[in-house]
């Protein structure tokens, strides 16, 4: 069975506590990324904020009684001046500190266990709490797919 | 898997990367025809894409000789996810910081019929102080992880001197090895007040350096001396196609390489160093590591790619690889 080192995409991007909201919404734009992990002046992952957690802050009244996942879409000239307002703040007051980390080591089953239980996207990959990759759904399916004999699925 | 905050056995001490810098990558296009027809039409029977640049290419050399690498600098966003991409499938980690223009290109026409290259270059993109912020930041980050940085390349548009001279006295002040790959007019005007371990002029347009001529022998040991002077442990130069040599304070080794019928130059030279610097920090011998440089070269030019073909065929190559100590 293979492990996440096998697999894992060799890439280290990522913010740290100090940046800006507005220039992680910068970065997950420009990467098409949903979100990235936090870490400190050592590369060692402390957090993980997505672009929800970006979204998130632009409302902070109505989360509390609507559906997160739906919000800021009706309305984006709102969006766009909330961002505005809070662009400015930092990713350590709203980044996720309560996440999961894998190592290399980790095998496909107990990561796919994890990503299902625990609802994840993506999940950093760290050595000796260091950033050296992360893990994905779709990486982590077509791994799946390959390991069940459809060979040729991953790129 | 774990979850943060929680206490987990710790894992052994990791081995540190190598980093490698290219402030001014870019997609390279290898387009080949029998013949380049000017003022008209061409159609290329066969054209591929990779990523370039010199940091970039010692990067993926490196992979191939199984090195753990980092690769980072700046790079367009727009049309740059097959350049990582290309990367990571061969090893290499990426950390490039990403700047909101379009990744540069490059485009190197190889005619079969003529035996002749031609390479037109694009200007690198502009970058702007707060992509200089945040990658110096990045590149903090990185340096309690690594072994040695290499830096390679030209600047593109909004980088200076004063920035390469930033990056290399912190990964100094951390006791981390650096090597300056750059165009010798680019290294004679930075490297006042910075020191390295490996320098390697790349003197493919100048010929000259410090006002010595490359082709003679006397004036390639001035070349040496000057930039030891400047602090270099070891340099490393290239002077024709073909020869290499490396030198310390206590040894000069020459080398020359065999390049068989290959018809495509690039990478040789960037494979070079990154065979040297990957069997120096393992051996601390000069002339085994430029004999492994001489293999990866080799192994490089029967490739198409600019890195070699496998580690398997360098060290087949490294076999047959002649060097000689001649101080």
């Amino acid at each position: 069975m293979k492990k996440v080192r096998d697999f894992m995409t060799r890439d280290l991007t990522s913010v740290t506590e100090e940046t800006k909201l507005k220039d992680v919404a910068e970065l997950l734009s420009m990467r098409a990324l949903s979100g990235v992990p936090v870490v400190d002046h050592e590369n060692r992952v402390v957090g993980y904020i997505s672009e929800k957690d970006v979204i998130l802050s632009m409302f902070p009244e109505k989360v509390k009684i609507e559906n997160p996942d739906v919000i800021g879409l009706t309305n984006l000239t709102q969006v766009i001046n909330r961002l505005g307002r809070v662009g400015d703040a930092k990713v350590a007051d709203y980044m996720d500190k309560n996440i999961h980390i894998v190592s290399e080591g980790t095998s496909t089953s107990d990561l796919a266990e994890i990503m299902l239980q625990k609802d994840l996207k993506r999940v950093p990959v760290v050595r000796n709490r260091r950033l050296v990759g992360i893990v994905d759904r779709s990486s982590l399916s077509c791994i799946l797919l390959e390991e069940n004999g459809m060979e040729g699925v991953c790129r | 898997m774990f979850k943060l905050g929680k206490k987990k056995k710790e894992e052994p001490q990791d081995k540190k990367s190598i980093l490698t810098v290219t402030l001014n990558p870019a997609f390279d296009h290898i387009l080949f025809l029998p013949e380049l027809k000017l003022g008209t039409f061409n159609r290329s029977p066969e054209t591929f894409r990779m990523p370039g640049g010199k940091g970039v290419n010692v990067a993926s050399s490196l992979a191939m000789m199984g090195q753990e690498v980092v690769a980072t600098g700046f790079l367009g966003a727009q049309g740059s996810r097959m350049f990582e991409e290309s990367l990571r499938k061969i090893g290499v980690t990426t950390a490039f910081v990403y700047v909101n223009q379009e990744i540069r290109t490059d485009f190197f026409v190889i005619e079969d019929n003529k035996n002749r290259q031609s390479l037109i270059v694009e200007k690198g993109i502009p970058i702007e102080l707060r992509y200089l912020n945040g990658f110096k930041a990045n590149f903090e980050r990185l340096l309690p992880s690594t072994e040695l940085v290499e830096f390679g390349g030209s600047f593109p548009e909004g980088v200076s001197c004063g920035f390469l001279k930033e990056l290399v006295r912190e990964a100094n002040k951390k006791n981390i090895k650096t090597v300056l790959n750059l165009k010798e007019k680019t290294l004679t005007e930075c490297m006042e007040g910075i020191s390295a371990f490996l320098v390697y002029p790349d003197l493919r347009e100048s010929k000259r350096m410090f006002g010595q001529d490359i082709y003679r022998p006397k004036d390639r040991l001035k070349i040496v001396e000057e930039l030891q002077k400047h602090g270099a442990e070891i340099v490393m130069l290239k002077y024709g196609n073909l020869n290499y040599l490396v030198a310390t304070k206590d040894e000069i080794w020459e080398g020359e390489i065999e390049l068989g019928e290959s018809k495509i130059m690039i990478g040789i030279r960037d494979a070079v160093l990154a065979g040297f610097i990957s069997k120096y920090l393992e051996t601390n011998n000069l002339g085994e590591a430029l004999k492994y440089g001489l293999g990866a070269g080799r192994s490089t030019a029967k490739n198409k790619r600019n890195h070699p073909n496998s580690k398997k065929e360098i060290e087949e190559f490294v076999l047959m690889a002649k060097v000689k100590k001649v101080s």
